[in-house]
């Protein structure tokens, strides 16, 4: 802190910087948000505690709106929340996105229940807004109680260093619970980029988090056309043995247009990954399985994980390329009772009542009830490709015969009895039928080589009766 | 924690017999090197060091089986 004579200092010895050179200063951020001299505020620049402005992001037109966290570190009473919605009544009248950049304690403790009517008035057109217009939020600073919910409320939530999202801070969990945390541990990157889902991207730096920000806002809301795909080998990035785990990542990358792709919950529930991008310049939603993690189980949070990215998806138009290499759920006491059934069932209805094309491709495998959920022919699949030599069954073909010849299995020698699993599971593999069974009831429509993969997944999600569709509903953060 | 290294500890995510072990005690390791092989819903499944170190402890042998939560290696 300096304190040579010329800077002005408050009573306290604080130093007071100019206005205009403060770095929390909303208009600076919003700036900063959108493409120079663009923004073109829509709200006064007063005591209100928020900002508000209209500006282009890539060229395309956005709402935002900036808390002025140097006011009473941001909190929200009735005067900043009626910019809030200003902005978006402003973004619902256009069509166009709304992202809001946070830093504010909650309400404004002075204004008591006012301001508890404001902030909930917010969360009110925050939802009626919702699966109308893409909601980005960035969270630059402490986000407490209102401040946190707001964000909460929206599609996508970046998270910058200093962002720290709570409903409660340290000092209220220390005085009622005991528990001795700091603001980072409570509501920092690690706990909500790994743990509790609050947050879809981790920004490194706060430059980064505008930078997301900005893309988030163009992929969703200028999504462009499906034009020229360009085909590559996607099987380069399997490994030989069938029964190696491996990351799906580059798989995920070569099927969108370089340098597109932007993962959203990358390190929570990672045994599934949802990651939007574009492929021939249009926005798609990717989702696909990761063996890498959990062998690539689908299990309860990764279920709620990909059914929340799947509505977010329908709701504003974007097709989706389902990526399967599934060896069921994951089984477990924990499993059970985290509510693998409950939330396993939002996958299954989000990709039920899905109106956008959405494709799936098996590379390897699909066994059993998570078949099912990714998006399989049965829930309404645009069209189901699957790699040459993939399985899709019910179960492995030596698990299952080992239910189904269990007697058998039982009185045949110990040296022996590997090798007769291996020629039941032959046997059960003709019978069970593979993969030309799978076509000729209907559930696979097409093989296709991983050379000719992404040109025949872009030319089923343009061909489509679905192509240009989107759901009517809105995006509840599930 | 020696000096201002930090360790990482390496944890199995689900229950899995440990089928290879590729590392040993003292080996430095990048991040993505495979530490352990874990076999598990039918797969091979490698478990990676997320930071470049040391493998300061290896807490598994081939065969043992693991927990969810089970330390499998510390990296340093």
């Amino acid at each position: 802190m300096t304190t040579t004579p010329t800077v002005p200092t408050t009573a306290a010895g604080k130093t007071v910087i100019p206005r205009d050179e403060d770095p929390r200063n909303p208009r600076l951020r919003l700036e900063q948000l959108f493409d120079p001299g663009t923004l073109e505020l829509i709200t006064a620049e007063d005591d209100s505690g928020m900002l508000a402005g209209i500006g282009r992001i890539e060229g395309a037109a956005s709402v935002a709106f900036c808390s002025d966290a140097t006011i009473q570190g941001g909190a929200m009473g009735q005067a900043g929340c009626a910019v809030v919605l200003t902005a978006y009544e402003r973004a619902l009248a256009d069509g166009i996105p709304v992202l809001g950049l946070w830093h504010s304690g909650g309400a404004r403790l002075r204004e008591g229940v006012v301001s508890l009517h404001a902030v909930g008035e917010v969360f009110a057109i925050m939802t009626r807004a919702s699966g109308k217009v893409p909601q980005i939020s960035v969270v630059l600073g402490p986000a407490a109680g209102g401040a946190a919910y707001g964000p909460a409320l929206t599609d996508v939530v970046i998270l910058g260093p200093e962002g720290r999202v709570f409903v409660t801070g340290p000092d209220v969990v220390r005085s009622v619970t005991g528990e001795d945390v700091d603001s980072l541990r409570l509501g920092g990157p690690e706990p909500h980029g790994r743990r509790s889902g609050v947050v879809h991207v981790v920004a490194e730096t706060q430059d980064d988090a505008y930078v997301e920000a900005r893309r988030l806002a163009a992929l969703l809301g200028d999504q462009r056309d499906l034009g020229e795909v360009e085909d590559r080998d996607l099987s380069s990035y399997l490994p030989d043995s069938p029964k190696r785990a491996y990351d799906v990542h580059p798989i995920v990358e070569a099927m969108l247009d370089e340098g597109s792709s932007l993962e959203l919950h990358p390190k929570w529930a990672p045994n599934v990954t949802t990651t939007l991008g574009r492929l021939g310049g249009r926005t798609v939603g990717v989702i696909a399985n990761n063996p890498l993690r959990l062998g690539g189980c689908l299990d309860s949070a990764s279920a709620e994980k990909a059914a929340r990215f799947v509505r977010m998806c329908d709701a504003f138009g974007v097709p989706m390329v389902v990526i399967v290499d599934v060896p069921g759920y994951l089984p477990g006491v924990g499993q059970e009772w985290d509510g693998v059934v409950r939330r396993g069932a939002k996958l299954l209805h989000a990709f039920a009542e899905c109106t956008v094309p959405r494709v799936t491709l098996v590379t390897r495998k699909a066994y059993g009830g998570a078949y099912i959920a990714m998006n399989s022919r049965s829930l309404g699949a645009t069209r189901v490709f699957a790699w040459p030599g993939a399985e899709v069954a019910v179960m492995g073909a030596v698990a299952a015969v080992r239910i189904l010849h269990r007697r058998r299995l039982a009185e045949v020698a110990d040296d022996v009895r590997g090798q007769v699993e291996q020629e039941l599971a032959v046997e059960h593999g003709q019978l069970a039928g593979g993969l030309s069974r799978a076509q000729e009831i209907g559930v696979v429509d097409e093989l296709v080589e991983p050379t000719r993969t992404r040109s025949a997944i872009a030319r089923a999600i343009v061909t489509s009766a679905e192509y240009g569709r989107r759901g009517q509903h809105g995006n509840i953060p599930l | 924690m020696r000096g201002v290294s930090v360790a990482e500890e390496i944890r199995a995510e689900m229950v899995a017999n440990v089928w290879k072990v590729v590392v040993a005690q003292g080996d430095s390791v990048e991040s993505g090197d495979t530490l352990v092989i874990l076999e598990s819903m039918k797969m091979e499944i490698p478990v990676m060091s997320e930071s470049d170190g040391t493998v300061a402890a290896l807490h598994v042998s081939e065969g043992d089986v693991v927990q969810e939560g089970d330390i499998i290696a510390v990296i340093e």
